[in-house]
């Protein structure tokens, strides 16, 4: 049977179209989540973003998710993907201090690099811990699309980097079954499909 | 990192077009096929323009967005006809990463994009640019290069990175679809001028001419339309020229 990945959709920005999609590539089945009552049913949850840190936790509060949300991350594996790795920290400083979800220990802040910002464009990652997620990668090789302009300050958790301009940021962390990724594997090519495989049979 | 190889599809009605100096319409194909295949010819982006939606102050085409969106693994930027709020939030839910606006940001309201980087974030916002050339500056044109503003180019590109835009597409309106080569001081006055990534378009007619430009001007992302569209060079050929020059 085929693992069910819950969405969660939360407001007017979502590319939850594309997560579906991919999640459906990658042989999983995918739903949305809008409300409390959605939650039941799902084997795992994917966390998407496409939008600014405080209307993303704004909205969270609106439709009623986040305890629940923070309830469901403790037994469930979830993936956050850009904006949404990001609300997994515990603060972000994108036009104003907002907390976030606090389930990984860090700060969310602006890129700070001589290259152009937002990074955009595909990137290479380099792993430095061991994580289910990048099995079968090739990190020589295989590239991820990355649009940001803010990125997770983290020490403790992080499973892999990524080079841009000379600096170096977090592009992926895990603290057990929570992982986030900055980088959009909905956007990235096979390379992406393999990152949801990867997940879904975790 | 790499520069972007960016398909720009040009759609008017259901029918992707390539205009000549945004003029001189010839049909190429259904969106959904190209975007397909130019997705799987390996280009790392697409581009949706509806050529016509603000023109002619017509609906957004979310059918056509949405089926081109549906077989793509890759970035995918929709614009024309863009004027609130709620069309980004559309437009997104149909499948777009980015959104793209010109004239409306330009005639009407320039703080749709200080709205739209609010709720979106930066880098969900793109502003497309046609320019045209007068003796000492250019132009911002809009509407595919029918409607002059009065405004400069750098003025507003400027403008719209303080507003919080996170990409600029510009394009020529004296090269466009001529296959003659780029307009290389505007993208590198344009590129030098903003902090923010440039997606250089107008004017590609060779492998000389993309690599010239890539190298003069250092944008973030290559636009290609015509070469595409008239098989005459592949996504390929463009990367495996650009691979060996940095």
């Amino acid at each position: 049977m085929s693992v069910k990945v819950g969405i969660i959709d939360y407001g007017m920005a979502g590319n939850i179209y594309n997560i579906s999609k991919a999640i459906e590539l990658a042989g999983g089945k995918a739903g949305i989540i809008k409300t409390e009552k959605d939650f039941i049913g799902y084997d795992k949850f994917v966390l998407p973003g496409v939008g600014s840190f405080p209307d993303a936790m704004d909205e969270m509060e609106k439709h009623s998710l986040k305890d629940i949300l923070i309830d469901k991350i403790q037994d469930k594996p979830t993936l956050g993907i850009c904006l949404g790795m990001q609300i997994l920290c515990k603060i972000g400083f994108e036009f104003k201090e907002t907390k976030g979800l606090n389930l990984i220990n860090a700060e969310v802040r602006k890129i700070e690099c001589s290259g152009k910002v937002p990074h955009m464009g595909f990137n290479k990652v380099k792993i430095i811990k061991d994580s289910p997620l990048f099995k079968g990668i090739d990190t020589s090789l295989e590239e991820f699309y990355f649009m940001h302009s803010y990125e997770v300050n983290n020490y403790t958790d992080v499973i892999a980097l990524t080079d841009y301009s000379e600096h170096e940021f977090v592009s992926a962390f895990q603290k057990d079954n929570v992982f986030g990724v900055q980088f959009h594997p909905e956007k990235s090519r096979d390379s992406g499909i393999k990152i949801f495989k990867n997940f879904i049979t975790i | 990192m790499k520069t972007r190889i960016i398909a720009k599809l040009d759609v008017k009605s259901e029918f992707v077009v390539k205009p000549v100096h945004f003029e001189g319409l010839r049909k190429i194909g259904s969106p959904a096929e190209l975007a397909k295949k130019y997705y799987k010819a390996g280009v790392d982006e697409i581009f949706f323009i509806d050529i016509v939606a603000s023109l002619y102050q017509r609906e957004i085409r979310y059918k056509e967005i949405a089926e081109s969106a549906k077989d793509i693994l890759v970035p995918f930027a929709v614009g024309g006809g863009v004027r609130t709020i709620d069309d980004f939030s559309k437009l997104f839910h149909n499948g777009a990463d980015k959104v793209v606006v010109n004239t409306h940001a330009l005639q009407n309201s320039p703080e749709i994009i200080d709205n739209a980087v609010k709720i979106f974030g930066s880098q969900a916002v793109v502003v497309n640019i046609e320019a045209k050339k007068w003796d000492n500056y250019w132009e911002c044109y809009t509407d595919c290069g029918r409607i002059q503003t009065g405004k400069s180019v750098l003025n507003w590109v400027k403008e719209v990175e303080n507003r919080g835009a996170g990409e600029i597409l510009i394009q020529s309106v004296d090269c466009d679809g001529r296959k003659r080569g780029f307009d290389i001081e505007l993208i590198k006055s344009v590129v030098d001028f903003v902090n923010i990534p440039v997606v250089a378009g107008s004017g590609a007619g060779c492998l000389d001419d993309i690599l010239k430009m890539r190298t003069i001007c250092k944008p973030s992302g290559i636009s290609i339309s015509s070469l595409l569209h008239y098989n005459e060079l592949t996504v390929s050929d463009i990367k495996e020229a650009l691979k060996n020059e940095c």
